[in-house]
């Protein structure tokens, strides 16, 4: 290899050698090591395609690790996400790595390289770690080795985009609506006897103005960082409608295509768990001390971020578990109801949104509040009244197991939270799109007692922001399923 | 019993565990080829088709086993495989005994002891079994039809016997049973639309398919996540998961891909497009579907009609006539 010549061979020679140094030293080792769910074919399938991996058999190695992630991916789609066996979710991931590092073993082939890193995406989107998290290893060498033109880079002639732009978007009246009560920096004890225990909603200032994030993300960042990982993205302006539907799509490909140019369809990045998937955004986000206040282990809390333009609404919906919202970027209307008021919301019947009400036009707001950045907000709705209205969820607080949380159309965020039943279980039907709608699942109840009915279509500037759980509970089954339209990486 | 028509048998698809499918050679055959039989003059009259391996029943009653699993038996008149299990109908151990249903694992070569066994017993079951010939396409549906084996335990499985069942498939989630009198019942996991009942709801018991009243089945099959049935008078029907295109619907995936569908069997295609489309009445070009949860009438070309249908775990499989001019 020849170090002084600057051509693409070189480079691809220092992949390869950086790829090759992450894997185990032996084919014994490289084999991943699964149970008895595992059935005959696929074993023998994952120990042959180890031999041709490690014989440099590399186009035969890449038919076979297409097999495992053909046979894998259905094992992945079959039943509820909570019951895919953690082995299949393996063995999926065994074939990402074998089928991204045979993709880079040709030098100079920079698509190749785009590729293998879309493969790493789709193995940590839907597999389980294996031999110690390889695949975020993989994918950070991917990414470094990137040729420039495919490496994300700073934005063209945006303006700064760290505030948050308000085209003269009418915001809701919040002071006509009972306020969610803001304080800052309460003490560990006063927020759980206050709000943590009776179940109330509360915005907490002042704790999250140290993050990193607060000054460091906006667009250029975030592409800089994670423009060409592959991310799972919303399209559709709520994940009742018809039309609304999964995909997947480079970081870049999304700022480019649903945020920066605002195309007709909305297109969010939801309840995904990017700080897993991309650990550099993770350094600049912390975990609220309120967190240990949950009951569940620290390394039970899920923390999920949300991403989008304006006008993303979540349609009003209840989480499963208690949770912070952070805005980091952006505005975001938010509406509570408590959970007494579960009835009067009209639930779906169907268990796909059975957590989801059927209402799309709200009445009065009781309780509400518009989290703006730096803002850390608490939801507790139980003492809300009312009717909310959709919105993403913005609200940082520990939300019970009946709070009802309505998000109005937001800024976006990177919301953090549990992978919680909130968002529709089609959600976890990699590849599925929402045909709720054709399956005669239309959200628009009418309602019974109340004629007039006001349009909550708040148009807010972009955000970003965080939202983190107090505690793990056991979602609905799908809940956490990343989507993967088309299976194939 | 109808008299078994004797023909030969093709396979195409994935064989990288060297499965006998048409010569063998390489990974994936793709285009029919013919099977390989076991043995010079051995007819055979059952394939099941597993994603390693292959169980193929000949009428002298033996089975054999290729791909990732092998090995041989004799005295056997039915099998079923799957990658968790291959089941198989066998003559009892001694003359004169009962039929056993056994279950195996596959990696057994059929030696040793099944996983389990099952006597048939009732009259009914007997009769069925006892015909000189091995039975044809009856797995998993027990003889007798007061039953079915599934993969997952419970491994036996009764059925009602007012479901008077023909034929029953079984999907990857669900299971299509097809009655005498051509109706077809579904039950299982709905999410990806696979019942047929308009929802995606699931449903613990065999529930009759409305949309299809009235139109006699002749034939059903269940692939991963979709149904397929035929009619009496040589339709298809299909519902369920279209994310790789199975329903022969528009699929955002393939289109993304480039990928041609009719193309490649000689369909007329409709200009530039590379996807048939479905149109909708207006003539504009259908949206794609990834979940089709009720049945949907297809159209074949050329005004062919369907004999029978087979579903892989994300593609369908029809054999066709072309009626005499």
């Amino acid at each position: 290899m020849a170090e002084d010549n600057r051509e693409p061979l070189a480079g691809a020679g220092a992949l390869r050698e950086a790829l090759w140094a992450l894997l185990p030293p032996t084919k014994e080792e490289l084999v991943p090591e699964l149970g008895e769910k595992v059935e005959l074919g696929m074993a023998r399938l994952l120990q042959e395609a180890t031999e041709l991996f490690c014989g440099g058999r590399r186009s035969e190695c890449l038919q076979a690790s297409e097999a495992i992630l053909d046979y894998s991916w259905e094992k992945l789609n079959t039943g509820p996400w909570r019951d895919v066996h953690k082995d299949w979710r393996r063995v999926y991931a065994f074939g990402c790595l074998l089928k991204a590092v045979c993709l880079c073993d040709e030098p100079g082939n920079a698509p190749a390289v785009a590729e293998a890193l879309k493969v790493c995406d789709m193995g940590l989107l839907m597999g389980a770690a294996i031999h110690g998290d390889i695949l975020i290893k993989v994918a950070a060498i991917l990414q470094a080795h990137l040729p420039s033109g495919k490496r994300p880079g700073p934005a063209r002639q945006q303006p700064g985009t760290k505030k948050a732009r308000n085209d003269g978007v009418p915001v809701p009246d919040v002071a006509s609506e009972r306020p969610v009560p803001r304080l800052r920096c309460p003490s560990l004890q006063h927020f759980r006897k206050q709000f943590l225990a009776p179940g109330r909603p509360v915005i907490l200032e002042g704790v999250v103005d140290q993050w990193p994030c607060m000054t460091k993300w906006s667009l250029e960042y975030i592409q800089e960082v994670a423009g060409c990982r592959t991310v799972p993205v919303e399209v559709g302006s709520r994940y009742t409608d018809e039309e609304w539907s999964q995909t997947l799509m480079t970081v870049n490909e999304f700022i480019s295509k649903y945020i920066r140019d605002e195309s007709r369809d909305v297109g969010y990045l939801a309840q995904h768990q990017l700080f897993d998937q991309i650990p550099e955004l993770k350094r600049d986000i912390s975990i609220p001390d309120y967190c240990c206040l949950g009951d569940g282990e620290e390394d039970e809390i899920t923390i999920n971020a949300w991403f989008g333009p304006r006008g993303t609404v979540s349609p009003l919906h209840q989480d499963p578990q208690q949770n912070f919202l952070v805005q980091v970027i952006g505005r975001k209307y938010i509406r509570l109801y408590s959970p007494q008021e579960s009835e009067a919301l009209y639930p779906h019947e169907t268990h796909l949104l059975h957590n989801t009400s059927q209402v799309r036009r709200w009445q009065q707001p009781r309780s509400s509040c518009a989290l703006c950045a730096g803002l850390q907000g608490h939801q507790q709705p139980r003492r809300a009244r009312g009717l909310a209205s959709a919105r993403r969820s913005v609200d940082l607080s520990p939300l019970g197991k009946r709070v009802i949380s309505g998000h109005s159309p937001s800024q976006g965020g990177v919301s953090t939270g549990p992978p919680s039943p909130t968002r529709p279980s089609c959600r976890g039907l990699p590849g599925a799109q929402s045909d709720a709608g054709t399956c005669g699942l239309q959200p628009d109840a009418a309602l019974p007692w109340h004629p007039e009915r006001r349009d909550i279509a708040v148009r807010c500037c972009q955000g970003v922001l965080g939202k983190f759980t107090l505690r793990s509970t056991q979602g609905d089954g799908d809940a956490g399923r990343p989507v993967s339209p088309g299976a194939e990486c | 019993m109808a008299e078994e028509r004797r023909g030969s048998w093709f396979g195409f698809g994935f064989c990288g565990f060297g499965q006998a499918l048409g010569s063998g050679r390489g990974r994936q055959v793709h285009s029919p080829e013919p099977l390989e039989t076991p043995g010079p003059g051995a007819d055979v009259c059952r394939v099941s088709a597993s994603w390693s391996y292959t169980a193929i029943v000949t009428r002298g009653g033996q089975v054999q086993l290729s791909g990732a699993a092998g090995g041989a038996a004799g005295g056997c008149r039915d099998a079923w495989a799957s990658e968790a299990l291959l089941v198989v109908l066998r003559a009892g151990p001694a003359v004169g005994s009962r039929p056993e249903l056994q279950a195996w694992a596959p990696g057994s070569a059929l030696r040793g002891e099944p996983l389990w066994t099952h006597t048939l017993v009732s009259e009914a079951e007997r009769e069925d079994a006892a015909g000189g010939e091995p039975q044809a396409r009856a797995l998993p549906l027990l003889p007798g039809a007061r039953a079915y084996v599934s993969p997952r335990p419970p491994f036996y499985r009764p059925l009602a016997p007012e479901l008077r069942a023909r034929r029953l498939e079984l999907g990857g989630e669900h299971a299509l049973l097809l009655d005498e009198a051509g109706q077809v019942f579904s039950w299982g996991q709905g999410r990806h639309g696979q019942l047929g009942h308009g929802t995606l709801e699931a449903a613990p018991e065999p529930r009759l398919l409305e949309a299809l009243q009235g139109l006699p089945m002749a034939e059903v099959a269940a692939g991963g996540w979709h149904s397929v049935c035929v009619s009496e008078t040589g339709d298809i029907y299909v519902w369920g998961w279209n994310e790789s295109g199975q329903l022969a619907l528009p699929t955002r995936s393939l289109a993304e891909d480039g990928k041609t569908i009719s193309r490649e069997a000689g369909w007329p295609s409709e200009g530039d497009s590379d996807v048939r489309t479905v149109g909708s009445e207006d003539g504009a070009p259908a949206p794609f579907i990834a979940i089709q949860p009720f049945p949907a009438l297809l159209d074949l070309p050329w005004g062919a009609e369907a004999a029978q249908a087979s579903c892989g775990s994300r593609h369908t499989a029809v054999v066709t006539t072309v009626p005499a001019e």
